[in-house]
């Protein structure tokens, strides 16, 4: 399948590299490929990885979805919810979850919901200091979602998640940044174990097999300041995905079962009730 | 008709932004170009491109491997773009136990590509390298479907 899409793409790569056609030789084309032989372990140990490449986007945790389980993405969407919260880990968090909804929304093809969620990002992010940055970023949002542009909308998405990002870290809050792609993985991932519980089979239960992943989001959170690794909530939240490690930790190849997808489900949606609860 | 507007500006403003701990260098910036037009190509057959990247310099055959995490069903395309230094880029992927995974790949110059559909979700890791050529800016993005 993947082969045959190649076939397309070819002529497209011939393109950007100037060339008119594949002939006459050497022409760049795809060719099957494979590394020649394993990493040593020391040179695993020492791979590279950060917050906007190392942690994939909701958008494509929804996307492995997609085709195998074609999900109701509108029923998988929220009410509005609250935008103000006392402590900026919290407005962090939730921000990251908005952020997911908005990819829910596009998924949905909803434009009023994206326009909304659009909105409530602003003044969300509003909360942080940072919406002078993403105002332009949420007019973009909003006149994508008024042309239906769903494929580019999801790029607005990431792009006004790392716009927020950036803006943290200029104004040093370089704290708040894996709280936002925490947020972000929460949510998405409460949306995708509730589909593929209602519609599992082995493939499905593949999809939510993240152990490095958690164990990269628990060693940012480590490495947070003292500060905010006190504040209550992030503790609770790190004690949770210390179990939600656990569940996601089979070994490689091998899916999560029903009744590991469903304790997921369970600690997840536990994790999304914590993050929204406003102190009285 | 937005689109490539938008894609535009995507680009122009992740140019002026690409790294939290410190600037991009000037080969950096253009290394990012060069990985930006390639992985365009993909974006025409339906990919999404992350806004992420990695990007830094190599010397003749230097490495640098990255981490990623790949969802089981999802098809992707990892580029990478070096500046006119380079003569020879090469992109490869290992799976999280480190084995070698069969790749459709695409090589010409300063710029380096491979592509797979993930059976097994989890953390992979990307090889790229500057087979030949005198030290250069490299840039690695990735897309998805």
């Amino acid at each position: 399948m993947f082969v045959r899409k190649l076939a397309v793409i070819a002529p497209l790569l011939w393109g950007v590299t100037g060339f008119a056609s594949p002939t006459p030789s050497p022409s760049p084309s795809p060719r099957a490929s494979t590394a020649s032989a394993p990493l040593p372990a020391e040179q695993m140990s020492q791979t590279i990885k950060l917050d906007e490449v190392t942690i994939p986007t909701p958008g494509e945790l929804f996307a492995a979805l997609r085709e195998p389980a074609k999900p109701d993405w509108a029923s998988a969407s929220r009410g509005p919810m609250p935008i103000n919260y006392k402590t900026r880990a919290q407005i962090a968090l939730n921000l990251g979850g908005l952020i997911a909804d908005g990819f829910i929304a596009v998924e949905a093809q909803d434009t009023q919901q994206v326009k909304n969620i659009g909105a409530d990002i602003v003044k969300m992010a509003k909360g942080l200091g940072v919406s002078e940055s993403i105002l332009a970023r949420g007019n973009s949002i909003n006149q994508f979602a008024e042309s239906d542009e769903w494929a580019t909308l999801q790029e607005e998405l990431e792009a006004t998640q790392n716009e927020v990002k950036a803006s943290m870290q200029t104004h040093r809050d370089q704290d708040l940044v894996i709280l936002v792609s925490l947020g972000g993985w929460i949510r998405g991932t409460q949306v995708v174990s509730s589909v593929v519980a209602k519609n599992y089979n082995e493939n499905l239960g593949q999809i939510l097999r993240q152990p490095k992943l958690l164990h990269f989001i628990r060693s940012k959170i480590g490495q947070v300041s003292p500060d905010m690794q006190n504040d209550p909530l992030v503790k609770k939240v790190d004690a949770q995905l210390g179990e939600i490690e656990k569940i996601v930790s089979t070994p490689f190849g091998k899916g999560l079962s029903f009744d590991e997808v469903k304790k997921l489900n369970a600690s997840v949606t536990t994790l999304i009730q914590e993050i929204q609860k406003k102190e009285k | 008709m937005r689109r490539p507007l938008a894609l535009a500006l995507t680009i122009l403003s992740l140019l002026a932004w690409v790294g939290p701990a410190r600037a991009a260098t000037d080969k950096e910036v253009a290394a990012r170009a060069v990985a930006l037009e390639l992985a365009g190509a993909f974006t025409n057959d339906g990919f999404k491109l992350r806004d992420g990247h990695w990007a830094g310099t190599l010397a003749p055959n230097e490495s640098r491997l990255i981490a990623v995490n790949l969802y089981a069903g999802n098809d992707y395309w990892f580029s990478a773009g070096a500046t006119e230094e380079a003569r020879h880029l090469s992109v490869e992927v290992f799976d999280e136990t480190g084995a070698p995974v069969p790749t459709q790949s695409y090589n010409s110059g300063t710029k380096a590509a491979a592509g797979l559909s993930v059976t097994n979700s989890g953390e992979y890791f990307i090889r790229v390298r500057l087979d030949e050529g005198n030290r250069a800016g490299v840039c690695f993005v990735y897309s998805y479907k």
